[in-house]
């Protein structure tokens, strides 16, 4: 090989460990965040700083604030468990009862305060026919 | 009955598959050229098998035949003619069926063009097109079957309707443009395994599926870019940008490709990197299906992701078979591909293009891994982990402007070497703009921001640095008669490198919509009508929130005033809230949505989101984003469009 190939192939193979490193060795904290289920979390006692978490909201359980309308408490469940979520701040459209969702923010105290909150994208919207009118 | 006619049509195709791979094997045996021609014909009639297949799909969705369930659940008779036709790829197997269609649109297109004039590819191009069609055609046929009936004991009286998140006209364009480019990328890597399988690797070759990558790239660009502007424009989280696994698995073919439209250049030029080409050519396809598998399988969890049939383990076995293949003829062709040439300078156009390349493919990589890594994790201890945008930021932002500048550096540089002086000389006036703009926004700026910094100096490099290139070659057309004549013999002197340059300046303003999200900035309020709050240098004041029932929704019309530091109205804002389905007695089937306002101007656009609605209190809640920029993005995608397609267009035969 000739000096250039092999010099730049040195310099891939440091970048590309570098890369392995950020996620997998180092697990910084700011660049992943580990997604749990909902009975894990249930069952966690600690505190966590960032988590990511997917699930159901629990119907009859959206709680919104009478003074401030962007500010919002409901359950996630999964199966039996469920976690109660914080949030302020405006909602996705799709966001209502038994609608899935994926929460992200810090977990204290049994409480999830969500700084991130989506539901299902309906760009691929694979619903069934509940929508369709028949007879 | 014209959906049994498509049902069989879909069979037909599958048995002349089967019958091609059939003939085939005999060819193969007795070397007889008739087998070879059957072989042919029976690829062609499985592709105008296709045809009829999807124009009876096309069919059952305009007469809004209901008794299929992909037309039922898609289309309602509501739906407006324009989005009966885009339902065609607004759900799993219509879409599957539409990629076939365009598959076999490009094979038909390659055996009557590329292979009248290479018939000696014929045989492994035949073998490959023939294995991507019958999957292709066992999936629409027993996984994904878009002419699959409603179960017989209901009677739909009418249809679901398309999505209103998807009743948007870049919406309903952007999927079948990039369709055109990940099936493209096909016809890429049969061409490339076919010639090296074949042994037969001519300059021909080389020029030939260069055009067919510029073709492809067109559209995968075009393709990417619309994404983008729906998302901006639809979706309401103010960006165009996510770095969701949909996204990524289309901008990871898009880099390969983009790295083996440059180094193949090497090849037509002087004969080197054959086995690196082979590689980018083959691995385009190999993204493009690993990026379908991810997204259509549900193994990451996205919020885009499809959930519905079991198409995971399918298109995994295809992956597995497609990088086995490759790989297998990689290593029994690697002494043909060796080439004795090297590259012996680092400062010579084909160093620069090596680094571009390295660039491009670390961008690749890092993309790759960031997208894989939930399920790498998962199978390695059993964690899932979320990898952000913050992952892809930090790592592809630098890595980015290193390609900006890159973009300046290859221009300036000459092919074999290039000595220092000849280097010194044309590298003086880009380096002095940009150090110059740079020493600008060190002065005016209030706040210092190293990448912005950097943006700024690589943006002004690069455009001098090619704008510097036009301008030489501007003043060597000395037979025209005045500037403008001057300016058009000058661009069609050298299509393929003007092309690119535009391309490449089309990509620097991309890098100026991106250095505008550096001074994003958001609020969220609420107001009554009447009230007005002071944000970002504006007033923005609610005047009134009327509601409204339009034929397929309900809406909320807010009206604010927009007025700027001077006491000036800059514009009027009327973002909606719409209720979809409202007439349903069943709360759950009622759909809100947001429909956006922005006042756009090309130093910034004012975006805002009409979010909830308290009808008690009368309060409307609003959130506002101040985006700079944003439409230099947009300017820069349709000029890289407009550059390759300049790049690609045929040129009239001179006499």
């Amino acid at each position: 090989m000739s000096k250039v190939s092999t010099s730049i192939l040195i310099i891939f193979i440091l970048i590309v460990g570098w890369i392995v490193y950020l996620t997998n060795v180092k697990k910084d904290n700011s660049l992943t965040v580990r997604y749990y289920s909902i009975s894990e979390l249930a069952r966690e006692i600690d505190d966590i700083q960032k988590v990511k978490v997917g699930g159901y909201i629990k119907p009859n359980s959206i709680e919104i604030s009478d003074e401030d309308q962007l500010d919002v408490s409901f359950f996630v469940y999964q199966n039996n468990d469920s976690v109660k979520v914080n949030y302020y701040g405006i909602r996705p459209d799709l966001f209502k009862d038994d609608a899935e969702v994926v929460v992200s923010g810090s977990y204290t105290n049994n409480l999830i305060s969500a700084t991130e909150l989506q539901t299902k994208c309906a760009s691929r919207y694979e619903g069934d026919l509940k929508n369709i009118e028949k007879i | 009955m014209i959906s049994q006619i498509g049902s069989i049509a879909v069979s037909l195709a599958g048995g002349l598959i089967f019958s091609s791979f059939l003939f085939l094997g005999i060819y193969r045996k007795s070397k007889n050229e008739v087998y070879l021609q059957i072989s042919e014909r029976a690829i062609l009639a499985s592709s105008y098998s296709i045809f009829l297949a999807f124009f009876c799909l096309l069919n059952e969705l305009l007469i809004s035949n209901f008794n299929l369930q992909y037309v039922a659940q898609y289309t309602s008779y509501e739906t407006p003619l324009f989005f009966k036709v885009t339902a065609l790829w607004a759900g799993q197997a219509g879409s599957l069926l539409f990629w076939s269609f365009i598959t076999a649109l490009f094979t038909v297109t390659y055996i009557f063009t590329t292979l009248r004039k290479m018939k000696r590819l014929k045989f492994h191009s035949f073998i490959i097109i023939s294995f991507i069609y019958s999957f292709f055609i066992i999936l629409s046929s027993f996984i994904a079957n878009p002419f699959e009936p409603v179960s017989s004991d209901i009677i739909v009286q009418n249809g679901n309707g398309l999505n209103p998140l998807l009743q948007n006209f870049f919406m309903a364009i952007h999927p079948p443009i990039l369709y055109v480019g990940f099936t493209g990328s096909a016809i890429i890597f049969v061409m490339a395994l076919a010639a090296s399988i074949s042994k037969d690797i001519s300059f021909d070759w080389v020029q030939s599926i260069r055009r067919w990558s510029l073709f492809v790239w067109t559209f995968l660009s075009a393709g990417i870019i619309l994404g983008g502007y729906w998302a901006y424009n639809e979706l309401g989280w103010g960006g165009y940008w996510a770095w969701d696994p949909v996204e990524n698995s289309s901008l990871m073919p898009w880099l390969t490709l983009t790295a083996f439209i440059h180094s193949s250049m090497i090849q037509e030029k002087r004969g080197m990197l054959k086995k690196w080409n082979f590689l980018l050519a083959t691995s385009t396809y190999i993204l493009v299906i690993l990026g379908t598998f991810i997204t259509r399988s549900g193994v990451i969890s996205s919020v885009h992701s499809f959930t519905a049939e079991n198409l995971g383990p399918v298109f995994f076995t295809f992956l597995s078979l497609l990088i086995i293949y490759t790989i297998f003829w990689f290593f029994k062709r690697k002494s043909y591909l060796d080439t004795p040439d090297k590259i012996d300078s680092f400062s010579s156009r084909e160093g620069g293009f090596l680094y571009n390349n390295l660039i491009l493919i670390l961008m690749c990589f890092t993309i790759m891994w960031g997208t894989l890594f939930p399920i790498l994790s998962e199978a390695w201890d059993g964690n899932k982990i979320y990898v952000g945008a913050s992952f892809f930021n930090q790592l592809n932002i630098p890595i980015g402007l290193v390609l900006l500048f890159l973009m300046g550096i290859g221009p300036l540089l000459s092919w074999n070497n290039t000595s220092r002086n000849v280097l010194l000389s044309r590298f003086k006036v880009p380096m002095f703009i940009s150090f110059f703009s740079g020493l600008i926004y060190l002065i005016f700026s209030t706040f210092f921001q190293l990448y912005v910094f950097v943006a700024i100096m690589g943006v002004s490099f690069t455009l001098s640095s090619i704008l510097g290139e036009f301008y030489k070659s501007y003043k060597r057309q000395t037979r025209a008669s005045n500037f403008l004549d001057a300016l058009f013999r000058m661009l069609l002197s050298n299509r393929h490198q003007n092309g690119g340059y535009i391309v490449h300046i089309g990509i620097v303003l991309l890098f100026i919509g991106f250095i505008g999200r550096a001074f994003e900035v958001e609020k969220e309020f609420s107001l009554s009508p009447g009230e007005q709050i002071y944000f970002a240098n504006y007033v923005f004041k609610l005047n009134s929130i009327k509601s409204e029932a339009r034929d397929n929704h309900y809406a909320f019309l807010s009206d604010i005033d927009v007025v700027d530091n001077n006491n000036q109205l800059l514009t009027n804002l009327k973002p909606e809230k719409r209720i979809y389905f409202y007439w349903n007695s069943d709360p759950e089937k009622r759909q809100p949505h947001s429909e956006l306002d922005i006042h756009s101007t090309i130093q910034k656009d004012i975006y805002s989101i009409f979010s909830a609605y308290d009808a008690q209190k009368n309060i409307g809640y609003f959130k506002i984003m101040v985006n700079p920029l944003v439409n230099w993005v947009w300017i820069g995608g349709v000029l890289m469009v407009l550059g390759s397609l300049f790049a690609f267009w045929p040129s009239r035969k001179r006499k």
